[in-house]
């Protein structure tokens, strides 16, 4: 009895290693081999035709100097100024929406058609709605008598412009997941409060928030680690940077450093350096979380 | 019967490493033999009609050469460079590709691009007397200069620049239509330019300009007509503090700023001055081969090509872009990938068929001069592109240099110079260290290349 259960046990074990092959194999292949490439890549002057030399940390001691990387570094923060605002507004869509409102599943169609879109077309999309003369954007100011700028092409405008359409973009993902999250809180929560006289931002505070928390995590985890690497819709709007290179992120940087200007070692380094700055910044995230974190039962 | 449950996944999970593992080695892969015909990869990039029309190039290719199979790769225009770039790190370089000229030094000094002199010149097909010479010169290299030596490409085709003009918007205004041989003065462009700067429905606000130029292709021809360069005859010395430079800059954003004969701030981007000229808001704006298909299409008033106004040397410049044809080095048929490049870039049906599509002049220097000479082809003035090759047409500063980067840092930092909020004097004496540098940069990572 005892030994057929252990046979039964390791072979579902095997099962279960060969269902998981495939991926590991998969991200063993085509990410971790890469990765070590390129982590050896940042430590020569490589340009990605010819041999690689070891050049030690040249690369990396460039890069304290380098105008563009810093600038790309900020610009890569301050759009992610876009998370937090697409947070607070999906979390509202999906309150707005679990009050069983009129055609509640049509507005969750409208809001998720950007998230399965594909972004190139996406960002082409928006070029148009942001051109100054024609876009969608400003005829619209035009009717309560504002003048729109030239939103792609002013540097001090670009960086609102493009945040403005990741809010748009993430929004439908980000909300069904509160409004998953919203609908899996007991009734029984709210029943009580308000037997015990709570009112509406009281239940709020103390009850939806609270049992969200974990899906807001996993959001501005994700978020973060996926606003360090934004690029098709830069590379797409803004083909040059930006006026003053004022909307090149650092995947765009990095990107023109390697195809365009034949520095692949540099630019494996600047991604080397993304990589531990996003590492690091999620590690901060899971300490806080784990600091503040509590059980219901 | 478990068991060969068991032995099916295993074979499942086999074929997955397998078509995963044979994949990456197999991807793109050059030339192999297969069934006795001799493999050739051509990778390329253009708009549709372009496309259409080099397929259709290719596959006469292999009628011709029935021993010869072509795999195409084709891309859009914009991810082009960084796939041939990865094709080129991974060592599967096509054997026959579309390169800039910009990239030629690299490219050969990485071994990635062959010497084709031999085919070029042993060559039936190919007449390199009647080939624009300023088209092969441009993938030329000596190893130490481009411009001569040996043969690493041959042109697709070749872009000349040249400045239109809305000659509907002339005859209306009753101003003389611009000489097509004396260029105008700069003042002379001004003076026109102003009168035909017009609020013509009456509503209170300008519908009518005189131009609207996009910094990154119509600074070159002001700069160079004014005798000064971005950079000096050795390509080691960034020249933009120049005064020569700097008074042509000043000339450039004050068509904008004080002269006022372009659309206003903010409007200039290039996508605008492009839709103003299609609609027939702009008296002049740059033209080139390629534009010709849709300008055809689309213009509702009749264009034509003059010289672009010069500046203190009294001549007019322009530049003129290419892009060339290729073979790997390390191709396996070497010889028919040449001759694929060369039934590309001048086979003479092959080129009928671009040039039926508006998309490009002749690479013949015979069939060119009849083309410019038909004057059912729009615009009449075909002879100003010619006169473009042949006389005052000049490559871009970066063709000779390892890479743009150097450049392109003058051109994504200008926009405060053409709003006015920076005079040219001011910004290219900021910029020029920095420009330097960057520069300095690219001839060290050039000498790097040579060993």
């Amino acid at each position: 009895m005892k030994a057929e259960k252990s046979k039964l046990y390791r072979k579902e074990g095997l099962y279960g290693y060969l269902f998981i092959a495939a991926p590991v194999i998969g991200f063993l292949i085509f990410s971790m081999i890469p990765v070590a490439y390129s982590s050896y890549a940042a430590f020569t002057d490589w340009d990605g035709l010819s041999q690689m030399n070891f050049i030690g940390l040249e690369n990396f001691k460039a890069l304290l100097h380098d105008e563009y990387f810093h600038k790309a570094m900020f610009n890569t923060i301050f759009l992610m100024i876009g998370i937090p605002i697409g947070i607070i507004l999906s979390l509202l869509l999906a309150m707005g929406l679990n009050r069983g409102i009129w055609a509640t599943s049509t507005f969750r169609v409208i809001y998720y058609i950007p998230v399965i879109s594909s972004i190139a077309a996406i960002a082409i999309l928006w070029q148009w709605a942001f051109n100054g003369d024609y876009g969608l954007i400003n005829q619209f100011l035009g009717y309560f008598g504002i003048e729109g700028p030239n939103w792609l092409s002013d540097k001090d405008t670009v960086k609102p412009g493009l945040i403005l359409m990741t809010v748009w973009k993430g929004l439908g993902y980000t909300m069904l997941l509160y409004l998953a999250a919203i609908q899996s809180v007991p009734k029984t929560y709210y029943e009580a409060a308000k037997l015990d006289g709570a009112n509406a931002f009281q239940i709020f505070r103390h009850i939806t928030l609270p049992m969200v928390k974990p899906v807001t995590f996993f959001i501005v985890v994700t978020s973060i680690i996926g606003g360090a690497q934004v690029f098709t819709e830069i590379n797409i709007m803004t083909p040059t940077g930006g006026p003053e290179y004022s909307s090149a992120t650092v995947v765009f940087y990095i990107w023109e450093k390697a195809f365009g200007n034949f520095q692949l070692g540099y630019a494996s380094a600047m991604a080397m350096v993304l990589g531990i700055f996003i590492f690091v910044v999620t590690l901060i995230q899971f300490k806080i979380n784990e600091k503040t974190s509590y059980d219901m039962d | 019967m478990k068991n060969k449950k068991f032995n099916i996944l295993f074979l499942a999970l086999f074929l997955m490493i397998g078509a995963v593992l044979s994949g990456c080695s197999n991807g793109g892969s050059a030339s192999e033999d297969s069934g006795g015909k001799k493999e050739l990869t051509f990778m390329f990039r253009g708009q549709p009609q372009e496309q259409a029309a080099y397929k259709a190039v290719v596959k006469k290719f292999e009628e011709a050469n029935p021993d010869v199979k072509v795999n195409i790769v084709v891309t859009a225009g914009d991810q082009y460079d960084t796939k041939l770039q990865a094709a080129i790190a991974g060592r599967k370089i096509p054997d026959v590709f579309f390169y800039n000229p910009g990239q030629l030094k690299a490219y050969v000094n990485s071994n990635v691009l062959r010497d084709i002199t031999e085919y070029v010149e042993g060559s039936e097909g190919v007449n390199l007397d009647d080939i624009w010479e300023t088209g092969v010169a441009k993938y030329q290299y000596d190893g130490k200069e481009t411009g001569t030596g040996a043969i690493y490409g041959l042109p697709k085709d070749l872009g000349p620049f040249a400045l239109g003009y809305n000659k509907t918007m002339f005859e209306k205004a009753g101003i003389a239509l611009p000489d097509k041989d004396k260029p105008m003065t700069w003042d002379e462009f001004i003076n026109v330019s102003k009168q035909l700067t017009q609020d013509t429905n009456g509503d209170g606000k300008m519908d009518q300009y005189g131009t609207g130029f996009n910094v990154n292709w119509a600074l070159q021809p002001f700069v160079w007509s004014n005798g000064a360069d971005f950079v000096d005859e050795t390509y080691t010395k960034v020249t933009v503090d120049d005064p020569k430079f700097v008074e042509a800059l000043q000339y450039f954003a004050d068509m904008q700023n004080k002269y006022k004969v372009t659309p206003s701030i903010g409007e200039a981007q290039s996508l605008d001055t492009y839709q103003r000229w299609l609609r027939g808001q702009l008296a002049f704006f740059p033209v080139g081969p390629w534009d010709m298909g849709t300008f055809e299409k689309e213009l509702k008033f009749e264009y034509d090509l003059m010289p672009w106004p010069a500046g203190s040397t009294g001549e007019s410049a322009a530049w003129i872009g290419s892009l060339g044809i290729g073979v790997s080095k390390t191709s396996k048929n070497p010889e028919a990938a040449a001759e694929l490049a060369m039934y590309l870039s001048a086979d003479q049906e092959g080129q009928q068929a671009l040039i039926d599509q508006r998309v490009q002049i002749p690479n013949s220097v015979k069939v060119a001069e009849e083309w410019a000479a038909d004057t059912s082809i729009v615009p009449e003035n075909k002879q100003e592109f010619l006169d473009i090759i042949n006389d005052y047409g000049r490559s871009h500063s970066t063709d000779f240099t390892y890479n743009g980067e150097w450049l392109d840092y003058f051109f994504a930092n200008v926009q405060p110079v053409l709003d006015g909020k920076k005079t040219a004097a001011e910004y290219t004496k900021e910029v020029q260290p920095k420009m330097q540098e960057l520069l300095d940069k690219a001839v060290k990572q050039e000498e790097q290349s040579k060993k």
